[in-house]
């Protein structure tokens, strides 16, 4: 029971509910919030464990302008209007070849991610991610993409672009190699883990505040924030109430 | 002692000095005094049946027992229970003793010795303007001239809060909850509520703990 050496009680605060009542509450309802932190643990390891894998390859590229180009901004156009002379369906039916790629082409679609990228010199660059289901498949499209764009490149070597400037160079800057594995079991269950103790904590809070038991003194002072001057025992003959 | 024939056996266990829930309010009379300057208190609590006349007469008793001189004087105009509970008739009262002709000490009865009850006495007007009459927190002071403690059985929070009497024309508020009946929530508005309205809240009875 809390001091009473106070004339009334002139509390903190009380809009927000203070640590020690969340980590109250928490407390008493640990099942419910340890219930729910590892039912979603569980499903996401599930998830993450039996789920098909994914292979991430990256290979990258760097193209040159056969003229200086002034600005970011100008680097990039040039790049996507040499993407948009070199990159056709048959460059990327001639990938999936080379890539060995048996399913849907709206499936291999899905899994490449060409971005333009500024080299680490400076220069436009095309970054190519390929997702497999098995390392070397990730590799090899993601390789077939980066030579079949070079290749591409040097057919348009000396014809000027739209915009007038000749391509002098692409080069493959960087091989993929087999990737690392994506699905991580274990950090997928971290997360879950984590917003199962945000859901099981507010599910928590919202049930503790909807309650009509109350477990002691504690409980009241914590919930209230009053001193309780004192506790009466249930007094079962008593049948008139105020 | 003047405890009716149909008095309720809760009473009679409240006011026994061998009840078992003696000690608890003992305990709770105890706390009360160290506050100090809390001649007069306000005994109310979030919705009815929590047990709010019981808390007075048990602690009113506890304090008689401890040699002190209290009164539990029953301000629950719109549904008086302190006579009730006594098993007690309701002919004069606190509202007997509004018009300044005798102190209200006359208008109650000692149910044990040093606890004087005063029922609310016939109600012919309106309740609410009743606990308006600027006459009650005269009358209580007056009577806090013969007692150490006056407890004051109040109706429930929502009600204090509308009267300016009972939020500040006394010492102090307590708050009764009931530990199964009271949901947290309207525990909680209930004690903002009287915070923010400036009421000298002492604190809570956590009534009817397993």
């Amino acid at each position: 029971m809390t001091s009473t050496s106070g004339r009334g009680w002139r509390g903190r605060a009380r809009d927000d509910p203070s640590l020690s009542e969340i980590l109250y509450v928490l407390q008493r309802r640990r099942l419910l919030v340890v219930g729910v932190v590892l039912v979603l643990a569980g499903i996401a390891l599930l998830f993450g464990i039996f789920r098909e894998p994914v292979y991430t390859a990256e290979a990258k590229v760097s193209v040159r302008p056969q003229e200086e180009l002034d600005g970011e901004e100008a680097m990039l156009a040039f790049l996507e209007e040499v993407r948009g002379a070199v990159v056709t369906q048959e460059m990327l039916s001639e990938v999936r070849r080379r890539a060995g790629w048996e399913a849907e082409p709206k499936a291999f679609s899905e899994r490449l991610d060409p971005r333009t990228v500024a080299n680490t010199d400076g220069g436009p660059g095309l970054q190519i991610r390929f997702l497999g289901n098995e390392p070397g498949q990730a590799a090899l499209a993601a390789n077939a993409y980066a030579e079949l764009f070079v290749e591409g490149v040097e057919d348009l070597r000396d014809r000027p672009l739209a915009d007038g400037v000749p391509v002098a160079e692409a080069v493959v800057e960087q091989r993929a190699v087999p990737g690392d594995y994506s699905p991580r079991p274990l950090i997928y269950a971290a997360i879950a883990a984590g917003t199962g103790l945000l859901i099981g904590g507010a599910a928590a809070l919202i049930l503790e505040g909807r309650a009509s038991g109350w477990r002691g003194v504690r409980d009241v002072e914590l919930t209230l924030r009053v001193q309780v001057l004192g506790t009466i025992p249930d007094y079962s003959s008593k049948k008139t109430e105020g | 002692m003047r405890l009716g024939a149909t008095s309720d056996a809760g009473a009679r266990g409240l006011l026994d000095p061998d009840s078992p829930v003696r000690r608890h309010y003992e305990e709770l009379a105890g706390n009360l005094l160290r506050m100090g300057g809390t001649g007069s208190v306000v005994v109310t609590s979030p919705e009815p049946g929590t047990g709010r006349t019981s808390i007075c007469l048990g602690l009113g008793a506890a304090l008689a027992g401890m040699g002190r001189r209290a009164a539990v004087v029953d301000c629950n105009l719109e549904n008086s229970q302190l006579h009730r509970m006594l098993g007690e008739p309701n002919f004069v009262g606190l509202t007997s003793g509004l018009d300044d002709s005798k102190p209200l000490e006359h208008f109650g009865y000692e149910v044990i010795p040093g606890l004087l009850v005063v029922p609310t006495g016939p109600i012919l007007l309106d309740p609410v303007s009743l606990l308006e009459d600027e006459g009650i927190p005269k009358a209580v002071r007056g009577l806090q001239k013969s007692r150490d403690l006056v407890l004051l059985d109040a109706p429930v929070a929502a009600r204090v809060l509308r009267s300016p009497n009972l939020l500040g024309g006394f010492d102090g508020v307590l708050l009764v909850v009931h530990a199964s009946r009271t949901l947290k929530s309207v525990a909680r508005e209930t004690t903002d509520d009287l915070l923010e309205a400036g009421a000298n809240l002492l604190g809570v009875v956590l009534n009817g703990c397993s």
